[in-house]
């Protein structure tokens, strides 16, 4: 059995698989499928400081190795999380990522501060809320990144803070220096690609929302491309995500440079998808005589 | 709630468009009537599993029905006795009926599949089944169906059976048979009828109904499949349901 123990900004996980934001709630289903403990972390359903009630439905369709989802941050609000989840949560032993969204700025800070100290480490949702300024997306220029990420971390004394970046954008690298230079912790990436799918019997989209967030397998090449150039831009830690299904995968992402990897999608194809990509991950270090996961970390080999 | 690997046992055609996959599973599992399976398609490319209702259970056997819209459900019909397929269940809430005797059963197309798995999970009621179809060529699993004390078929084109539909026909009837509670699915065309009526009609026997609505994990984490309920909140069709009160969902 080889070591699967990281660490990211002085937070040890057992191993280096968290459930992705938005897939696996705040734990309680999958837990009813298998013990949750046996996961590294969980990263919660994306928060905001008031209950939000979602996009109307359909909120999910389906392309070739892809889905897309608009949910809509659809979240009970930070106070419930803190009141019912979060103890719950506590008791299973794993990493517990608040992933958070806000209307405004001063939503991001208020909601960071709310969290300091209560949960392991924050992430920050920076793609999915619109801002006050003229609609665009947080998480698209760098200077509103850098502008979010530098009134999160305010909020921020006790607990470390990672920048979820999108892939909707010009440069990935510049994105990751701004949220580094802005004060990031570590990024996490990448969120979702946005896209439509059409019913051609209706000329309709799919979904309500026309557009949705466009995740699994199919997004992989393009993710770990995104990772690569993003770990190699920023000296803080990597989390990499997109399209993870098998252990293989992972190890793909870290080899790309990541410090840890998030699965998401992966849950909805397979339940039992995340115990079986750690079993997967072990598997392969033990097969190639890998004594220790985190060696495997930013060793691509570029042609 | 597990995730097993069962084996196709059979995939047939039942009614135009509509087939009945039996699926052998590797464990003897509690299915109740208006619970659902989340089942994968065996397309790999396709991530999303399809939740279908389940219609019987006959010891390891599970046989659930589908009609080919989609990708999906299009690859489903190429399932083989002998194939694998991945299945996650038992999903869902489904009709309890602990409390009553006699029920009304209205299903509309293929709605009428988990009403079916509902009849035979409780020998000891006395069901008044209202079965509506499209058409003669939809028409299907009779011999399930006349397991109630009484069966009206309908269809909307009066190709078979009463012309009209299954809420038209249990209103016809709604005086001759006095139910205390009733179960219903369908399209939501029909089920925002059925409230409509008996809200209109003062009709406040007990009334529960399954909803469907394109999912995600089918498990109750990802919020994809939720429904509004008259309280102004959302509400989960695969974890909180499928089965509501009518009076507790938006329709």
């Amino acid at each position: 059995m080889a070591n699967l123990q990281v660490e990211i900004c002085g937070v040890k996980f057992k191993n280096p698989v968290i459930a992705a934001s938005g897939t696996y709630g705040f734990g309680r289903e999958y837990d009813q499928l298998y013990d949750i403990s046996a996961i590294g972390g969980i990263s919660t359903k994306g928060m905001t400081l008031e209950p939000r009630l979602g996009n109307p439905v359909p909120r999910i369709a389906e392309g070739t190795s892809v889905i897309l989802n608009a949910v809509g941050l659809q979240n009970p609000g930070v106070e419930h999380f803190i009141k019912y989840d979060l103890p719950y949560l506590k008791e299973k032993g794993i990493v517990i990522i608040a992933n958070v969204a806000g209307k405004t700025l001063e939503d991001y800070g208020e909601i960071c501060k709310r969290l300091d100290g209560l949960v392991d480490m924050v992430e920050l949702n920076i793609s999915c809320p619109n801002v006050r300024a003229g609609g665009m997306a947080f998480g698209i220029r760098p200077h509103s990144i850098a502008e979010v990420t530098r009134v999160a971390r305010g909020g921020l004394n006790k607990t470390p803070l990672i920048v979820k970046l999108s892939p909707n954008v010009e440069s990935i690298s510049v994105n990751a220096q701004s949220a580094q230079d802005a004060g990031a912790d570590c990024i996490s990436l990448v969120n979702t690609f946005t896209g439509m799918v059409i019913d051609i019997e209706s000329r309709k989209p799919v979904i309500a929302n026309n557009t949705g967030g466009v995740s699994g397998a199919g997004i992989k090449p393009i993710a770990v491309k995104m990772v690569y150039e993003a770990a190699h831009a920023v000296k803080i830690p990597v989390i990499g995500m997109g399209g993870i299904m098998t252990g293989e995968d992972a190890i793909e992402f870290m080899m790309a440079g990541a410090k840890a990897v998030q699965v998401g999608t992966a849950n909805f194809a397979n339940a039992y998808a995340m115990p079986e990509i750690i079993a997967g991950m072990d598997a392969w270090l033990n097969a190639h005589g890998i004594a220790d996961v985190n060696s495997i970390v930013d060793t691509v080999k570029l042609n | 709630m597990k995730d097993l690997l069962s084996t196709v046992k059979s995939n047939c055609r039942i009614a135009e468009n509509i087939y009945m996959i039996t699926l052998t599973l590797p464990e003897k599992l509690n299915l109740g009537g208006g619970q659902f399976v989340n089942l994968a398609t065996g397309d790999n490319s396709l991530l999303l599993r399809r939740p279908l209702g389940v219609c019987t259970v006959d010891g390891y056997d599970v046989s659930l029905c589908y009609q080919v819209k989609g990708k999906g459900t299009k690859t489903l019909v190429g399932a083989k006795a002998g194939d694998k397929l991945k299945v996650l269940l038992p999903l869902g809430n489904g009709f309890d009926l602990s409390a009553y005797k006699k029920v009304a059963v209205l299903g509309g197309g293929v709605g009428i599949f988990p009403l079916i798995a509902t009849i035979r999970a409780n020998p000891d009621k006395t069901f008044y089944t209202y079965a509506g179809f499209r058409n003669k060529g939809a028409v299907c699993l009779l011999s399930e169906l006349e397991k109630s004390e009484r069966l009206t078929v309908t269809t909307d084109d009066g190709s078979f059976g009463v012309k009209g539909n299954a809420v038209s026909a249990y209103l016809a009837d709604a005086e001759n048979s006095a139910v205390d509670a009733i179960i219903a699915c369908g399209p939501p065309v029909m089920l925002k009828a059925l409230k409509t009526q008996l809200g209109e009609r003062g009709i406040n026997t007990p009334c529960f109904v399954s909803l469907e609505e394109r999912m995600g994990c089918g498990v109750g984490a990802c919020l994809v499949c939720v429904c509004k309920t008259t309280d102004g909140k959302n509400a989960r069709v695969c974890k909180d349901g499928p089965v509501f009160n009518i009076n507790e969902v938006e329709l």
